[in-house]
């Protein structure tokens, strides 16, 4: 390689790590992993669940984790071999040469203490409420009243900045991400991304990102790895890897990114009928907060209509509504022109209660852990096996995942047999709430790519909800933009990619119209 | 339903021991009037607490009784009360705590209260009131511990079916027009029992033992019935005299509630 | 504030309305103080004579009036069996038991949490493994098995302490000492394996969170990781535990205090219950209910101590 030798900070060579127990010949978690990283540069990580990108971050911080064996190879992080240290190196060592931050699940602050102790706790308890004033102000929280909060008190980007401020604190030289933005609105995601990169340019600190995202870490990194199954697969800078991915795997990542793109389908002259129609929809979450405030739109048959909502914008309680989960305060909304859906589920007659089916977000929640496909199929839809075995191909699966158990299964495996559930009860209207969020990016585009063939081959309508407007607008007809319960634009997938009118939508758009370049 | 617990007992890898030393006490307590043992009641005043010889394996007792013969049958009133008393305890406990969390409202609350009522009357005075005043009647025992264990039960399945209605494939059995009943038995049943499981298992040797201590205070067994807590009771005095009268009975109990407590330890 | 009152309010009717059903429970015994007095084969006159005196005769209502307006006013009532306002019997009994408690608890308390959060910390240790062990040992067995354990070890075959106690219940406390430690040390084991265990999973569980590891990677130092991240964290479940063990000891001790014949509440629940002296059985049960309830508020009150979500949910 090209890098001075003199300048690497951190170095690891023919790193293999196996889980600790099992037999030979089982699949490592990391299989001879060389991989560097320079003063100052920028490091990219982007794999898919199990890829082991997580597994190779903490073992540059020194952190093997339980139940895991470093079996071979070395990593030596400025100059020393880390994981022969002793306690008290380390300690040293985090906070002053290198500091990791969490996935930010929200789970990486201490729960009783203040942001203020946290501070006291990192740097000494003689740090300067200056010191932490500026320290936070450099990761973009002003004010002197965040001191004296508590993690359950700030936002999921709030806490992110804090965690940086309090990585960076005592101006380490390598700085490890681990999702920095994973379970943030993909708003305050990318506001968070820009201050990573302010702060890198401004304190010239390396920094290794990890994440599932290739956008995400494209935006921030000079360099790209990607990793597949425990291996790096990719190396190299990151627009040659985005432009020319030399890899069967990169490539399907690359092309897996949602382009943002309005969609292109024949005008259909039969979609006159009105499925749904909401006018004036007012929805309560608990006791008086308006989930959502007076909503019309209506869907007709065979439309698809996305939903693009941030979390608390209101949209799981739109769906949990049209299919009777929580009861409608105000408004109308109404079913196939006659059929009023102010019932709740017991309220509702059979038929009604079969044309609306939903699908969840959570593939490990959305089937009984306890039954097998067959069973989950077939219990309240008494469907023959030849229709399941036939609903089942239509989804992309064959017939010898009848027999499985959930925990046989993958997340996307487990959405597609849920999917399928939903369709045996031909439903003329189909509900998906961020059916695909948890998956990987790849598996996402498959599992975007068999939804986009039923709905050819059926013609069911469908409302897709979704915080990404990139992954939905080459395939819904029009588009609905909910903030914080009220609806900021509705239009053709068209009007709202090629001009969007609001404000946030414009901010939506753009942010996604730069991943999808990148 | 009833093949999950034992598959998840199956691959937990329980240590041959503790399965050895709950075979044993199965086998023991079920066949023990069969075995050819001495009689458990029949005194011997020619030879009392005698240390062991070959007529009498572990000696024998202040009256001249066969300890190792009343040993082998000292566990069978406690087992079987304790196996009633669970059942009651077990089934009335999930089908109220389940039955409340999915009837909600205003009957949800009234048995939740119930339920608080319950875990806070003090037990064992209870106990040893209703057996004093009442006779100690092995059916209206095993009944009464059975009723007064099955709070902690209902508490425990109560929060995990609330748990679980909120899960989304419960929500989509509702989408599909499963009626309340079938989300209870298709849904709720089979994924509460595997919570409540160990749960159970923690309260049969609670209400094991507490049968054995009301025969210790002469309150549960009435002599001469063998069992473990009144033997003890009634060899204390003879403690320096003859230990094994008070040791042996003591390994008993000990063998049998650390092999179902290691039953169901996850560690 | 509105939360901790309406929990106050709630327990208060919990022990309303389970002492009520206490009363009427006990009344419909068969048995009142008169058949205690005078045996099960008085004869009738005198019994009915005897109930008149006593006022038994009225019905079970006014009974229960009349015995809750002079509870307000701090009268316990009258054992007719032993001819002594019940407050006489039970106020000594209860100060032996309140000494063996807070001396077992002395013992077992701090002891479980420093032990518990070193086992917690390292849980592979050999130490470790064989306090763990023996603990579980101790949690699993009846007292009754533990005390006699302790007593043919540490009184019979090692004479340190003494056995079977023969000092009076109203003995001065300095008297009552070396009576003390046998059954303080039953209990103390029961609740120390109880309380240990407790601290020492809290300890494993919050050790393997997110934000220890967050904070041992920023740099901070183990000792401040430990003392304010991992202990606060792992503090709420054993307080709970030390909460309902603390009523335990005041309340749970008929068995011990009956092996080794300590003149304690327990010991004097388990006579009224033989001698039928129901005066006596109604205050005993309902002393227990009442620490029951001020110990799982006081456990519900600390643990907001340790958590700031809980503070502001009010």
């Amino acid at each position: 390689m090209g890098v001075d030798a003199t300048s690497e900070i951190v170095e690891l060579r023919g790193v293999e790590v196996v889980v600790r127990g099992v037999r030979e010949g089982a699949r490592p978690i990391l299989q001879s992993v060389d991989f560097r990283v320079a003063q100052g540069e920028s490091v990219g990580v982007v794999g898919g669940s199990g890829s082991g990108k997580s597994t190779l971050l903490r073992l540059i911080a020194g952190v093997v984790s339980q139940g895991l064996h470093l079996q071979g190879g070395s990593v030596s992080v400025f100059g020393k071999s880390i994981l022969e240290s002793s306690a008290q190196e380390r300690e040293e060592m985090y906070g002053k040469s290198l500091a990791l931050v969490a996935q930010s699940l929200g789970e990486s602050m201490t729960p009783h203490l203040t942001v203020l102790s946290h501070f006291r706790d990192t740097v000494g308890s003689g740090v300067a409420n200056e010191e932490v004033l500026r320290s936070l102000a450099e990761a973009g929280l002003a004010g002197e009243k965040y001191l004296q909060r508590y993690p359950h008190q700030l936002s999921g980007g709030e806490r992110q900045r804090v965690l940086l401020a309090l990585a960076l604190i005592r101006s380490p030289r390598l700085l490890l991400l681990d999702e920095p933005t994973s379970a943030l609105d993909v708003s305050i995601a990318d506001e968070v991304l820009k201050t990573i990169k302010d702060l890198q340019t401004r304190h010239r600190f390396a920094l290794v990102c990890v994440s599932h995202d290739l956008g995400v870490v494209s935006q921030i990194a000079d360099r790209l790895v990607v990793m597949a199954h425990g291996q790096i697969v990719e190396s190299g800078k990151t627009a040659q890897v985005l432009q020319r991915p030399g890899n069967g795997y990169t490539q399907r990542l690359v092309e897996s990114i949602p382009k943002l793109d309005r969609r292109v389908r024949q005008a259909q002259n039969n979609r006159v009928e009105t499925v749904l129609e909401s006018r004036e929809l007012t929805i309560f979450r608990g006791e008086s907060t308006r989930a959502i405030d007076s909503l019309s739109f209506e869907i007709r048959k065979g439309e698809v209509v996305g939903i693009i909502g941030e979390s608390g914008s209101g949209k799981s309680s739109l769906l949990s509504a049209i299919c009777g989960l929580v009861p409608i305060e105000s408004g109308d909304l109404r079913f196939r022109r006659d059929q009023d859906l102010a019932t709740t589920l017991k309220r509702r007659s059979p038929d009604l209660l079969s044309s609306i089916q939903m699908v969840f977000q959570n593939p490990d929640d959305s089937l009984n852990p306890k039954c097998s496909v067959a069973r989950s199929l077939g219990r309240y839809t008494n469907a023959s096996r030849e229709e399941m075995v036939s609903v089942l191909s239509s989804v992309g699966l064959d017939e010898r995942f009848l027999s499985r158990q959930p925990s046989q299964m993958s997340g996307g495996e487990k959405q597609r047999v849920a999917l399928a559930r939903a369709l045996l009860a031909s439903p003329d209207l189909l509900l998906l709430d961020e059916i695909t969020s948890a998956l990987d990016v790849t598996v996402q585009a498959a599992v975007m790519k068999t939804l986009s063939n039923l709905q050819r081959d059926l013609g069911v309508a469908m409302i897709l909800v979704s915080h990404d407007i990139a992954l939905i607008a080459s395939f819904v007809d029009k588009i609905l933009v909910l903030r914080n319960g009220q609806l900021v634009e509705q239009g053709t997938s068209a009007e709202i990619v090629e001009s969007p009118r609001h404000e946030y939508t414009r901010k939506l758009v753009s942010i996604a119209r730069q991943k999808s370049v990148a | 339903m009833l093949g999950n617990p034992l598959a998840s007992l199956r691959s937990q890898r329980i240590k041959p021991l503790v399965l050895f030393t709950i075979v044993f006490h199965v086998f023991v307590a079920l066949l023990a009037p069969l075995l050819p043992l001495a009689s458990t009641d029949a005194q011997d005043s020619g030879s009392l607490l005698q240390g062991p010889s070959l007529e009498h394996w572990l000696g024998t007792d202040s009256l001249g009784r066969d300890v190792f013969s009343r040993l082998l049958h000292g566990g069978r009133p406690s087992l079987l009360i304790a196996v009633i008393a669970t059942l009651i305890s077990a089934l009335t406990g999930i089908v109220i705590g389940s039955l409340s969390a999915l009837a909600g409202g205003w009957l949800d609350d009234a048995l939740s209260r119930l339920i608080d009522f319950m875990l806070a009357l003090p037990t064992l005075i209870l106990l040893l009131l209703i057996s004093s005043f009442f006779g100690q009647d092995p059916v209206i025992l095993s009944l009464a511990l059975g009723l007064m264990y099955l709070a902690p039960i209902a508490r425990v399945a109560r929060s995990t079916t609330q748990t679980l209605l909120a899960r989304d494939f419960v929500r989509v059995a509702r989408l599909q027009g499963a009626g309340n009943l079938a989300i209870l038995g298709g849904e709720v049943l089979p994924n509460v029992w595997r919570v409540v499981f160990t749960e159970v298992t923690m309260q049969f040797t609670w209400i094991l033992l507490a049968f054995s201590s009301l025969s210790f205070l002469g309150l549960g067994a009435s002599p001469p019935t063998p069992e473990w807590g009144l033997m003890i009771a009634e060899s204390r005095s003879y403690m320096t005299l003859n230990p094994i009268l008070v040791i042996a009975p003591i390994l008993m109990l000990a063998s049998l509630v650390l092999a179902i407590q290691a039953l169901v330890d996850h560690e | 504030m509105k939360n901790l009152a309406r929990r106050i309010f709630f327990a208060l009717v919990t022990f309303v309305a389970l002492a009520v059903v206490s009363f009427i429970g006990v009344d419909a015994l068969p048995g009142d103080g008169c058949t205690a007095l005078l045996g099960r084969f008085g004869s009738a006159e005198k019994v009915a004579e005897c109930r008149r005196a006593n006022e038994l005769d009225k019905p079970v209502l006014a009974r229960m009036g009349d015995w809750s307006l002079a509870l307000i006013k701090g009268d316990l009532g009258y054992s007719i069996k032993r001819d002594l306002p019940v407050a006489d019997v039970i106020v000594p009994r209860l100060r032996n038991t309140a000494v063996m408690a807070v001396v077992a608890a002395l013992i077992a308390f701090p002891a479980s949490i420093l032990v518990g959060l070193r086992l917690g910390r390292f849980p592979q240790s050999r130490l470790g493994r064989v306090t763990n062990q023996f603990s579980v040992i101790a949690m699993t067995l009846p007292e009754f098995v533990i005390a006699t354990v302790l007593w043919l070890v540490l009184s019979i075959w090692i004479p340190i302490f003494p056995g079977v106690n023969v000092v009076p219940s109203n003995a001065t406390i300095l008297e009552l000492l070396p009576n003390v430690w046998l059954p303080a040390l039953t209990l103390a084991a029961v609740i120390f394996a109880h309380s240990m265990r407790t601290m020492r999973a809290s300890v494993m569980n919050v050790k393997g969170m997110p934000f220890v590891e967050s904070a041992r990677l920023r740099g901070t130092k183990e000792k401040i990781t430990v003392r304010r991240h991992i202990v606060p964290a792992a503090m709420p479940p054993v307080l709970n535990v030390i909460a309902i063990d603390g009523s335990w000891l005041l309340t749970g001790t008929f068995v011990t205090e009956a092996v080794f014949n300590y003149q304690g509440l327990g010991r004097l629940a388990i006579d009224a219950i033989s001698d039928r002296d129901t005066a006596l059985i109604l205050p005993i049960i309902l002393f227990g209910l009442a620490v029951y309830l001020i110990a799982s508020l006081l456990a519900d009150a600390l643990v907001k101590i340790f958590d700031p979500r809980q503070r502001n949910a009010e």
